[in-house]
């Protein structure tokens, strides 16, 4: 499902079991299907989300929540969890 | 992958030397046995994560004495008429209909940590090979002189999951024109530390709209308190003159309540109060205690895995443990549980064990649409549980900034009810 993905140089390392283990600290936020407060994430595209945990990671997107997440993830961390949420059905 | 391999080969030698102490792991004839004690956010969390994520490998019971939680968080919202009462509890159902967890409803009892069994309340045992305890708290009712449990309706400390929240509503709205609300906040440590002052928020909020001129008067045993800058401009905004805080140099201590006086005596003065709240210290849910985990009031725990430093089958989560910088709310215990369950299962199933990650976020409502939160990441230190990066919000954040905080905690609420009890 995300064969074609790893080849992307943000995927490299992913770990599909370490992004499942990890993804707990993003679904005590983060529900399945609401958007309300906070969006919605499962089955988003690995990229998309990659590149999202790096802009807050960065301090380049707002949010003090997600930016302290983000800071305490590597890159192989960010990685994992990408191709994890976009394993979840939506 | 590198440092994250499958378990060692030592692990797994020692587990089969561990046949006849573990049998029901080491035959294969058995799934091996979780028995969770308290169904609250950290006992719900990690019955759901290991039923989930075993697929079925672990037989996991979870006994819990209600038959529906009535979450604490956002029970001040409640208080202040921002959510209906119904809004707040949450049922059993899904964790057996969608993971297989047997919930039994009934009180633990007592815990005979050598025979690894647990004693109900029915008098039934339920053995197990990893116990997790997630009692939350008790109440110290005698750490404040003339506190009592009969003390509890007419001074609702309305402290723990349940139905006081409601008395205390209705006191309050049924205060006398011009009277006076007192809060008593407990002392360090206690289970979430800015909720008192989210409580005095949440009344104030009635009292501007339903009865502008009474006032708020908070006894505290302490000098300072969480977020405490955020909540005193929040108070001279949206409530100016109405509550008075007094620190414990100030009064010089709490010497006794009187229910039947509604008064609180200080060094200072006696208060008479309308209505009072008042939250006395605390301490882990007695069968922490029984099964011999505590050191002093709480159970002290090994940051890596949660177990506990006296016996490493039982786990201890949530605010009945000593989590050293995280605070004792439902978000660390949510986050503590996850870290216990994948180590649990590690442990029985051979499965890969990750390392501990903790974070917390505590939201509070200030008034409609001021929402502040203060937040932090921690990690495992050989001894303690560590801060590793932290925020808090700004005094000069601006109204819009203030609703989106608060629109952000709905979403934590809906999202960590469902990663509890989906
Ligand atoms: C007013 C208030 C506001 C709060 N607001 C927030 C907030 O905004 N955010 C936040 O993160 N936290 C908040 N909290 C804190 C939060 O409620 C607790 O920290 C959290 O519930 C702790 O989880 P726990 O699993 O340790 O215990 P609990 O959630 O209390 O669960 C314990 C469960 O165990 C059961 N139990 C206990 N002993 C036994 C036994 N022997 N046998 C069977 N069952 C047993 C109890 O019935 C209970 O259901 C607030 C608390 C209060 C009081």
């Amino acid at each position: 499902m995300f064969q074609g993905l790893v080849a992307e140089p943000l995927l490299d390392g992913a770990d599909f079991d370490y992004g499942e283990y990890l993804s707990g600290q993003c679904l005590t936020c983060h529900q399945s299907s609401s958007d309300e407060g906070i969006p919605a994430i499962n089955g988003a595209e690995a990229l998309y989300i990659a590149k999202k945990l790096i802009l807050y990671k960065n301090k380049e997107l707002e949010n003090e929540v997600m930016q302290l997440v983000a800071s305490a993830l590597d890159k192989e961390q960010i990685a994992s969890l990408a191709i994890y949420f976009n394993s979840l059905e939506k | 992958m590198n440092n994250l391999s499958r378990r060692s080969f030592v692990s797994l030698a020692l587990a089969s030397t561990s046949l006849l102490a573990m049998p029901a792991i080491s035959t294969g004839s058995a799934r091996p046995k979780v028995v969770v004690v308290g169904g609250g956010a950290g006992g719900a969390t990690a019955a759901r994560y290991i039923a989930k994520d075993s697929k079925g490998a672990i037989d996991v019971t979870l006994i819990e004495a209600s038959k529906h939680y009535y979450t604490c968080f956002y029970s001040n919202l409640y208080l202040g008429g921002f959510r209906e009462y119904d809004s707040i509890g949450h049922s059993y159902d899904n964790l057996s209909a969608n993971h297989g967890v047997n919930v039994v409803h009934d009180w633990a009892i007592s815990v005979d940590s050598s025979a690894r069994k647990v004693r109900l309340g029915s008098g039934a045992t339920v053995s197990y090979d990893r116990l997790v305890l997630s009692p939350g708290i008790d109440i110290k009712y005698d750490s404040i002189d003339g506190y009592s449990v009969e003390a509890q309706t007419k001074m609702p400390h309305a402290w723990k999951s349940g139905t006081q929240v409601k008395v205390l509503r209705d006191q309050v709205l049924n205060m006398p024109k011009g009277g006076t609300f007192a809060m008593v906040p407990p002392p360090n440590p206690y289970r979430c530390p800015p909720g008192p002052y989210e409580r005095i928020s949440m009344v104030a909020h009635i009292l501007k709209e339903k009865n502008p001129t009474a006032k708020i008067v908070v006894i505290d045993p302490k000098n300072k308190f969480s977020k405490q800058g955020l909540f005193m401009a929040g108070w001279e905004k949206h409530y100016p003159g109405m509550v008075e805080w007094i620190d414990n140099d100030t009064h010089g201590g709490i010497k006794n309540v009187n229910p039947e006086t509604m008064e609180i005596e200080t060094d200072l003065d006696t208060f008479k109060a309308d209505v009072a709240c008042v939250v006395p210290a605390q301490r882990a849910g007695a069968i922490a205690m029984n099964a011999g985990v505590t050191d002093g009031d709480w159970s002290p725990i090994v940051p890596a895995s949660m177990q506990t430093k006296a016996d490493s089958n039982i786990y201890v989560l949530g605010d009945a443990s000593v989590a050293s910088a995280m605070p004792k709310s439902g978000f660390s215990a949510n986050s503590q549980a996850k870290v216990a369950a994948n180590h649990i299962r590690g442990e029985l199933t051979d499965s890969r064990v990750f390392p501990a990650k903790f974070s917390n976020t505590c939201w509070s409502l200030v008034a409609t649409n001021d929402g502040i939160k203060v937040g932090a990441n921690y990690k495992a230190g050989d001894e303690k549980i560590e801060v590793v990066d932290k925020f808090v919000s700004k005094t000069d954040e601006n109204n819009a900034k203030r609703k989106k905080t608060y629109e952000e905690s709905i979403g934590w609420y809906n999202g960590i009810t469902t990663d509890m009890f989906s």
